[in-house]
């Protein structure tokens, strides 16, 4: 039986109910409930120049996140965590599809950040069967640079954490990580635009200790909300921790993608959570919502 | 204060024969507005867009309403739709060795 005088702290500690469930650092950067709205969270759309047909076949997929009850065919609307709305993130019904969705910011201290997260993801419900191995991954991606007075070796630095659910049918159910830099290409002819497609499918390396097996509930219309947690150093770039319910990872082996600064993008803090099919079928990336905090 | 956002539901998409945009979730709100507009020339004849709902976001229905199509670079054609539940999608019908490379944004507000 817990005691008053722990009641009574836990309360003190917690005064608006909306952060409660989250474990943020001092300063409370964004909460993003998605009962509120989209809260800055848009599609991540490619770069392009003079012409769409430039954008890069990966972002050309991308299409807006949308404000979701998780309404199912069997059961009605599943709902959030307290309340009705999820941000949902749906790719298209093709093998490999991917979509994300994004919200971006400046830092104002390179520092400690902390991002929190309460998400689910699912296949479309489009058959009688478990469909568990539909979903090939959902991930999260931090897109940072460091401030304009950061002095030579500046970098852009994009860590990257997915799990990797499915892969051809077999239910791998590890957290993967990619450091390995992708084909940079230039967009347009002004020498002003550049893209690199990121999330392609190779070159994600597995995060040593990183098999977890989640909770998937019987049926493809019923789920269940995770917790995600991934500290990050903006001052040092480097990982200090991550937590998916109630496992803590060994980041010792992690590492970031790491390319050159860019010159119009210092002190940038864009978060991005990202989903993917492994079949014919729609993959659904649920957050219920989104706490970034940092130590400042 | 109402919400209301746009979503691009198709972007630099070549229409032809039949074709539907992505399912897109917006029971949260009250009205709406379909804008289709059209990157480059159309080929062939006008298409004709089709509003149609789901109970699922799996098998749909047409609501009834219907609009042609533009044909010229940059022209706009829209629907304004309400009461349409959870689920929205526009389908599309063209001749044959017609089509249209759209812009498809919808429109919502609480």
């Amino acid at each position: 039986m817990r005691s008053n005088s722990s009641t009574a702290s836990q309360s003190t500690m917690h005064p608006d109910i909306a952060l409660g469930r989250f474990d943020p650092m001092r300063r409370i950067i964004a909460l993003d409930d998605f009962d509120r709205g989209f809260c800055g969270w848009t599609q991540l759309v490619g770069n392009y120049e003079d012409d769409l047909d430039a954008m890069l076949p990966g972002y050309a997929q991308h299409s807006s996140p949308m404000l979701s009850t998780l309404g199912h065919w069997d059961a009605g609307s599943h709902g959030g965590v307290d309340g009705d709305y999820a941000l949902k993130i749906a790719t298209r019904p093709e093998a490999g599809a991917q979509n994300t969705a994004i919200k971006r910011l400046t830092f104002r201290k390179a520092g400690p950040i902390r991002l929190e997260a309460y998400v689910t993801f699912k296949p479309e419900a489009t058959e009688l069967k478990l469909s568990e191995t539909d979903v090939r991954s959902f991930g999260f991606l931090f897109d940072l640079q460091s401030g304009d007075q950061s002095g030579p070796g500046s970098e852009r630095v994009m860590p990257h954490l997915r799990f990797l659910n499915a892969s051809d049918g077999e239910h791998v159910q590890k957290w993967q990580f990619k450091r390995e830099a992708v084909p940079i290409v230039p967009i347009g002819s002004e020498n002003k635009t550049i893209s690199h497609y990121h999330l392609a499918p190779d070159g994600w390396e597995d995060l040593p200790g990183g098999e977890q097996r989640l909770c998937y509930n019987e049926i493809p219309t019923k789920v269940n909300w995770h917790y995600l947690r991934f500290d990050f150093d903006l001052e040092a770039m480097a990982c200090t921790h991550f937590q998916c319910n109630d496992r803590s990872f060994d980041m010792s082996g992690f590492d970031s993608l790491r390319i050159p600064a860019m010159k119009n993008l210092w002190c940038m803090l864009n978060v991005a959570f990202f989903a993917e099919t492994d079949t014919g079928k729609r993959t659904f990336l649920y957050l219920d919502s989104v706490c970034l905090s940092g130590d400042f | 204060m109402r919400m209301s956002t746009s979503a691009v539901i198709a972007r630099n998409v070549e229409w032809s024969d039949k074709a539907c945009s992505e399912p897109y979730e917006a029971g949260w709100a009250d009205t709406a507005i379909f804008f289709v507009r059209a990157l480059k020339p159309g080929s062939g004849m006008a298409g004709r867009a089709f509003l149609e709902i789901s109970p699922d976001g799996m098998h749909w229905v047409r609501e009834g309403s219907s609009f042609d199509l533009p044909t010229g670079k940059d022209e706009v054609s829209f629907l304004r739709i309400s009461h349409f539940g959870t689920w929205v999608r526009l389908a599309c019908e063209f001749a044959p060795e017609s089509s249209l490379r759209v812009l498809v944004t919808l429109h919502l507000k609480s």
